[in-house]
């Protein structure tokens, strides 16, 4: 079933290497759905029964990694239905394949049990996108896409110091161990690891895989690399591929927490969280491009996981894991609408797209849903998350954090909302021009606003268990 | 081992700092696949006083990639450019002291995993994290692509000879995975470069500034 999983995008990218055309358009759906369809069952399947393994137990997945699954095949699924739209714009180029390509990174990356193979798996995520970053070939995007291979590079480089250093404790403690790079063999035997060289992991795990989540201050490539992609590959990389990174974090930080002195990890995360809010506060302010605004917006949200991930507990655990998934859902539509802003002016300067809301009626009801949510606003589901977070704060003895947090997150809050009424009500630079937009154009963004509608206001049956599940995996 | 291990890191972190010291870019190549070539004979020698064969097959492939491919393809990048950079660049003095102290603070760095073994190895793992360090700081120090790659691959070397000090060599499977990623990094890297040099008319990444705030 693993196996199906990750063979349906990787198939479909060798097939789309070729084709052209309507071919191209319909396989690349197919792909695309039949992604979406594996990525749901291998999830509900593992939720339900628990755990999936393939290859002697190479590939695994857990409640972790179904949580995930479910949501790149998600947010592909939508990005991939925008994808034809943004192409009938500009040359077609290699995108179906790469795109493709991309979202098979991602998901060997989350259901391997060896965290050697994830660390391959992270990086090839780098190198399949750093193309589609640089697919319109300006001077930007070119400026974008040399900064992102340079710095990920430079950071997946550094985890795989502390992914080196880890294998390092497993055989120390252990002789040699064919499986001591199994996330499961890590699990069993990290308390009897040397505590002081776990430290050390984990400093060089966060700051490699942290550049790739887009913690402060390790995201300076960020904003370029998410403002100059194609809009697809922006809601891919904003909506999932950071979370991989956090999930890559996550993976370690059981062993670290039973390794280390208690509260280490904690301080860590909880330190780059609140500067990665911090940072994008300050810079929502001042972004004059609404791509660059929705990128620090990501910076934000991250920042936010990463605190509620340090605090921890099951509330704590639980609200981050949560704000992931909402956070994706959000993002996802606001930078595919952003997308067809961008196609329909020619420019993602906020000041010349200023009066969407009377020239694209439609598209600018769905970006300011998007927004709104982003913001934090109820009856959105990221609203209940934050809550989550910042309850786990204050209950389980971090006021200060807690209180630091909110100031920063009215700040962020008054900067993304500043923005948002710039470009949906400010003076149009251009007369009104009414958008033709069927019903199919917007479909797949209402489908995720219901989506967030539901984790915000009325949590289908069954959302809490499977949430439980993954949350006790980071939390034994 | 205690001897061979340490002479041959000793080597590698000379030549690392040689690299810091020499500005023109065929020497600099020329000690980059000397450094490569001392981390295979650190692989093999390790591998055959061990009786670790699959270290064996790891320092082969070391060699055809770091020592072979990856310079030609750094030496094709590298085509065109004056030898010695025409503005004198920052002190070499300052890069030679800021390469001294990272020494330093790799010694201290490394002294959990230093403590937490009785290797034959150990003495040479904070050489090898020096030379890592030291990379990384011509990464960051460089002024053009050629610099930022260059440094890149000393710091994955580094990382390389550590892992081979500290754990005689990880899994094959991730073996496999870092060559392969390495070395499509360097290709990806080209065809970038290739388009800045056309976009720009050269590799001074100095000129990549249109992106702010």
């Amino acid at each position: 079933m693993l196996g199906v999983l990750l063979a349906t995008p990787l198939v479909g990218a060798v097939l789309l290497w070729r084709a052209v055309g309507r071919a191209a358009v319909v396989l690349h759906a197919l792909t695309a759905g039949l992604t979406l369809a594996a990525a749901l069952a291998v999830s509900a399947r593992v939720l339900g029964e628990g755990p999936l393994t393939a290859l002697d137990g190479f590939l695994r997945a857990d409640a972790l990694s179904a949580w995930m699954i479910a949501l790149i095949g998600i947010v592909a699924a939508l990005a991939a239905s925008e994808a034809p739209r943004y192409l009938a714009a500009t040359s077609l180029g290699r995108f179906y394949p790469l795109f493709h390509l991309f979202v098979f990174t991602m998901l060997v990356a989350v259901s391997t049990d060896d965290v050697g193979l994830m660390w391959v798996a992270v990086e090839g995520t780098t190198l399949a996108s750093v193309f589609l970053v640089n697919f319109e070939r300006t001077r930007a995007s070119l400026e974008a896409s040399y900064k992102y291979l340079l710095l990920c590079s430079i950071g997946i480089a550094i985890a795989f110091l502390g992914t080196v250093l880890v294998y390092f404790a497993g055989v120390q403690q252990f002789g040699d161990e064919v499986h001591a790079l199994r996330w499961t063999t890590l699990q069993r035997v990290a308390p009897g690891l040397a505590p002081r060289v776990m430290e050390l992991a984990f400093v060089f795990l966060v700051v490699g895989y942290g550049t790739k989540a887009g913690l402060a201050p390790m995201h300076t490539w960020l904003p370029d690399a998410h403002s100059e992609a194609p809009a697809p590959v922006s809601a891919l990389m904003s909506g999932v591929l950071l979370s991989v990174g956090i999930y890559a974090i996550l993976r370690f930080k059981p062993a670290v927490d039973a390794a280390a002195a208690p509260g280490f990890a904690r301080r860590i995360l909880v330190a780059l969280g609140l500067l990665s809010v911090a940072v994008a506060a300050a810079f929502l302010w001042i972004s004059a491009n609404y791509k660059r605004m929705l990128a620090y917006s990501s910076v934000e949200h991250i920042g936010l996981v990463c605190l509620g991930l340090g605090v921890g507990g099951t509330l704590g655990t639980a609200g981050a894991l949560l704000h992931i998934a909402n956070h994706a859902l959000a993002k996802t539509i606001a930078f595919l609408i952003s997308g067809r802003v961008r196609t329909a002016y020619d420019s993602t300067e906020i000041a010349v797209v200023s009066g969407l809301m009377r020239r694209m009626p439609r598209s600018a009801a769905l970006l300011l849903a998007a927004m709104l949510a982003l913001a934090g606003l109820p009856p959105f589901g990221l609203f209940v998350s934050e809550v989550m977070i910042l309850a786990a704060c204050f209950t389980q003895g971090f006021a200060d954090v807690g209180g630091t947090a909110l100031i920063l997150l009215v700040i962020a809050f008054a900067g993304l909302l500043r923005g948002a009424h710039a470009i949906l009500y400010g003076a149009p630079t251009r007369e009104p021009m009414k958008e033709a937009l069927g019903w199919r154009a917007v479909l797949p963004s209402a489908a995720a606003l219901l989506l967030l509608l539901l984790t915000g206001l009325a949590w289908p049956p069954g959302l809490g268990d499977a949430l439980n599940r993954v949350v006790a995996i980071v939390v034994p | 081992m205690t001897p061979a291990a340490n002479l041959i890191a000793f080597l590698g972190l000379v030549v690392t700092l040689l690299i810091v010291w020499r500005q023109s870019w065929p020497a600099r190549l020329r000690l980059f696949v000397a450094q490569s070539l001392l981390l295979a004979v650190l692989a093999s020698t390790i591998g055959v006083l061990a009786a670790r064969p699959g270290l064996l097959l790891v320092a082969a492939v070391f060699v055809v990639i770091k020592a072979w491919v990856i310079p030609r393809v750094l030496a094709r990048i590298g085509a065109g450019v004056p030898a010695r950079p025409l503005a004198p660049g920052r002190s070499i003095g300052i890069s030679l002291l800021g390469a001294g102290g990272l020494v330093v603070a790799a010694y201290v760095v490394m002294l959990p995993v230093t403590a937490a073994t009785e290797l034959p190895t150990e003495r040479a793992i904070p050489l090898a994290f020096a030379m890592a360090l030291i990379g990384l700081l011509l990464c960051v120090t460089g002024r053009d692509a050629l610099g930022h790659i260059l440094g890149f691959l000393v710091f994955e070397n580094g990382i390389f000879g550590l892992a081979i000090l500290a754990t005689y060599g990880l899994p094959g499977i991730v073996e496999a995975g870092v060559f392969l990623d390495v070395l499509v990094i360097v290709l990806i890297m080209e065809a970038v470069v290739v388009q800045v040099r056309r976009e720009h008319d050269s590799i001074d990444v100095d000129r990549l500034r249109e992106l702010r705030g």
